[in-house]
């Protein structure tokens, strides 16, 4: 590497470091970074103590965990490698407009340029790599098998996903890169053919399937690159360790060295993608979506509604959606739809203690945490809202009408798959939960915003090692834990006390119980309409 | 139109803005002048409900902006140094949602009309992420006239436009002042103001140090070819300030 990137690349580490440390001094830095370093505590202890995970899945010994990790995590990396293939623009080596405008300027060859980049990723995955080793479970092996395993195959992920864009980049416009749709729609069709077949073949399932093909010749072959590093994972001694890591550290080595030559080729594609990039940052930083459509031109809506003022902050959040988080609502909609199947695959139906709680954490976390179309993603823009002549709480609600549609429609996707997949949820059941689910959606997102707005945050960390967002998601989502349970036992308390002192049916009770989920959701509305009002537009004072 | 009554904004213990009292009457163009952190933005922001004053009245067409925001809101258009547009929305719908926000039923045509002046029509169904600052710069101001507001505020109206923008915009001020509308503009831009206000508030510290008509402070310096009038004005009156604090804290010293 050249010597003044190599200085560039400690520098910013360093800078990083600082950055970090400088978090700590301040009093909430602190309590948030302590809070991460607790929660760690907390999975490794979990970890250590029991040979069980966090969720209560039973601990595997060491030999089936090693069988489970050769048969799926190859199978794993080539649905990535599938996936960065369907993508087409997946990430190369993205360089920022500061170093565009340093780097690209200076005495620098494309080729330093691109191990400088290497290198920065390099210490960003040895960080992650530190942290998979700390809350791996005890049967994955030894710390240091594990880190080694984890920073190479990491490196191999970035490494193969840049050299697949960047084929892809160099193959546009000839003949082979017409083929990928129609090879893309036949692995499509074997996909939707397998889940026919096991659909219909009770005692075979998907992951029979897909253990089979792992397992067959031509499955072995196709996934020989990737075998090398599940390999690496179970590894039991120190000498097989060094055997594998000596072939990935050749694979990445090759890869690298792939990316250089292809990258002479497509450094035009790799500069508008770099930009793009770049803009894209840029929307996130100012509260908007990865995702934000790439198009510079769409026909134009004519009118918005008006509805007392409530329609065009709404309408605002549909084309949001639409727009923005179109393709990501899609995702979510599956994986809400594969949670039933899946979990029943895994042996642990939805109605178990620990499913329910990932359902719970997907609704309540993940995807509020992605799907952002309400006041979260427009903390930038609240002084356009606050000169609008419209009442706070027609903008509050106007703001959270769109985000609980979503959600809601994914809430009831996953309860759709449990009425399909599970013979214990009847059609009552799911209706119940379906109704339900709209008071708690609302109190979910109603709470979500309130709380960024008394305490506004970026949505995204900065960096990899940003320990006090990582700190503060995690407060921030037991404090609304916290609050949501409360809302739901007051709720089923009124329907208990109901059905005991007033001797009404079930239905009647569960009305009460609803009706009371629905009013503390409008009173976590008002809470919101405060933080609306008390929120503190950056107050320059020019 | 617009009247500020002993308006004061202190942010944790700082004073922003200290007991200011000046009108703006139909017609009117007021230049806010002063330097960073004289209270100019404070001002503006207060005036349009973005943040509560600390004390005093100011009132918008009539209406407290304190007491009754909404029809306050509702006659004024408030245009950012940086106005920061929804990223998913094209340029005409950036009007649609302005024209139902202040509940206008036929917007059409005078949307097309603000497009044509601002020189946007071809931009209509732009996503506003991909237009330069300038011309987000005209959209924003284009939102702000749509509902013909009787009081507008601008904070650095001229921001990132070209020069053809720059002489737009000034016209534009122009008509809606001829039209009736009072209107604030806050710049660092003297030349902005030499061309079109007609009276001048030089702000420093959060008081106010000058408030009169464009006439009366250029009559207190005569002309020179050097440099403009205004200019001087404002370095005597900012310069005479940072003077008296200078000495005073060189007294306490002593």
């Amino acid at each position: 590497m050249d010597p003044a990137l190599r200085q560039l690349l400690i520098l910013r580490l360093r800078g990083g470091l600082r950055q970090r440390l400088l978090q700590l001094a301040s009093v909430r830095g602190l309590l948030f970074s302590l809070a991460f370093g607790g929660i760690i505590w907390f999975l490794i202890a979990s970890n250590g103590s029991s040979g069980a995970s966090v969720f209560g899945f039973s601990a595997l010994d060491r030999q089936a965990f090693s069988d489970q990790i050769m048969t799926f995590m190859p199978l794993s990396m080539l649905g990535l490698s599938l996936l960065t293939v369907m993508m087409t623009t997946g990430p190369t080596f993205h360089f920022s407009p500061n170093e565009i405008n340093f780097l690209f300027t200076g005495p620098f060859r494309r080729r330093d340029l691109i191990i400088y980049k290497f290198g920065a990723y390099v210490a960003g995955v040895a960080l992650t790599s530190a942290f998979i080793t700390l809350i791996a479970p005890p049967q994955s092996g030894s710390a240091l098998s594990v880190f080694i395993a984890s920073l190479l195959t990491l490196v191999f992920v970035q490494l193969n996903s840049a050299v697949i864009s960047m084929t892809g980049h160099a193959l546009d416009g000839s003949r082979l890169a017409k083929i990928k749709w129609p090879a893309i729609a036949l692995l499509g069709t074997i996909a939707a053919v397998a889940v026919v077949y096991t659909w219909a073949t009770p005692d075979r399932g998907v992951f029979d399937l897909a253990s089979d093909f792992r397992h067959s010749l031509i499955g072995t072959i196709i996934l020989i690159p990737y075998i090398v590093f599940a390999e690496l994972f179970v590894a039991a001694s120190v000498s097989q360790l060094a055997l594998w890591g000596l072939i990935a550290v050749i694979i990445n080595a090759a890869l690298l060295r792939a990316a250089i030559v292809l990258d002479e080729r497509t450094t035009d594609r790799s500069l508008a993608e770099n930009a793009r990039l770049s803009n894209r940052w840029e929307r996130i930083k100012q509260g908007g979506s990865f995702f934000a459509t790439e198009r510079t031109e769409v026909r134009s809506i004519r009118r918005a509604p008006i509805l007392g003022g409530l329609g065009p902050i709404a309408w605002r959040q549909v084309l949001n959606a639409l727009r923005n988080s179109f393709k990501l609502i899609f995702v979510f909609m599956g994986l809400a739809a594969s949670i039933a199947p899946v979990s029943m695959a895994l042996g642990a139906p939805v109605r178990e203690p620990h499913t329910l709680m990932i359902i719970y954490v997907f609704v309540a976390f993940i995807l509020p945490r992605n799907l952002v179309c309400d006041f979260r993603g427009d903390v930038s823009r609240m002084e356009t809202y606050k000169t609008l002549p419209i009442a706070p709480w027609r903008i509050c609600a106007g703001q959270l009408v769109v985000q609980v549609f979503v959600a809601y429609v994914i809430a009831l996707t996953i309860i759709a798959s449990a009425l399909v997949f599970e013979d214990k949820v009847t059609t009552e059941v799911a209706l119940v939960l379906a109704a339900f689910a709209l008071p708690l959606t609302f109190l979910i997102y109603a709470v979500e915003n309130t709380v960024h707005l008394l305490f506004p945050i970026k949505l995204v960390a900065m960096g990899r090692a940003d320990f006090e967002f990582l700190g503060r998601s995690i407060v921030e989502f037991i404090a609304k834990t916290i609050f949501i349970f409360v809302g739901m036992a007051a709720s089923g308390a009124v329907g208990l006390l109901t059905f005991k002192m007033m001797a009404v049916t079930w239905t009647v009770a569960g009305l009460a119980s609803w009706l009371t989920l629905t009013l503390i959701g409008f009173l976590a509305v008002v809470g919101l309409q405060y933080a609306f009002q008390r929120f503190a537009v950056a107050e320059t004072i020019d | 139109m617009i009247t500020v009554t002993n308006f004061s904004k202190q942010y944790k213990g700082f004073t922003a803005v200290k007991n200011l009292s000046f009108s703006v009457e139909p017609g009117q163009i007021l230049g806010l002048l002063g330097p960073n952190g004289a209270g100019k933005t404070t001002t503006l922001r207060t005036l349009c409900g973005i943040i509560p004053p600390s004390a005093g009245n100011l009132l918008v067409a009539g209406h407290d902006v304190v007491e009754a925001p909404i029809e306050a809101k509702a006659n004024l258009g408030y245009i950012p140094d940086d106005p920061r547009l929804f990223d998913t929305m094209t340029v005409w719908e950036h009007l649609a949602f302005t024209a139902a926000a202040y509940r206008l039923a036929d917007f059409e045509k005078d949307a097309e009309a603000l497009l044509a002046s601002f020189e946007l029509t071809h931009k209509r169904d732009t996503l506003v992420h991909n237009l330069s600052r300038g011309m987000r710069q005209k959209v924003a101001i284009a939102c702000a006239f749509l509902h013909d507001p009787k009081v507008i505020l601008f904070d650095e109206p001229l921001t990132g436009l070209d020069p053809q923008g720059i002489r737009g915009i000034q016209q534009a001020i122009r008509d809606r002042a001829q039209a009736g509308a009072a209107i604030i503009i806050s710049s660092h831009l003297l030349s902005l103001f030499e061309n079109l206000c007609t009276h001048i508030m030089v702000l420093n510290l959060g008081e106010c140090r000058r408030f009169g008509t464009m006439e009366d402070l250029l009559s207190e310096v005569g002309h020179t070819d050097s440099t403009s009038a205004l200019e001087e004005v404002y370095f005597s009156i900012t310069q005479a300030q940072e003077q008296t604090s200078e000495t005073a804290t060189e007294k306490t010293a002593a």
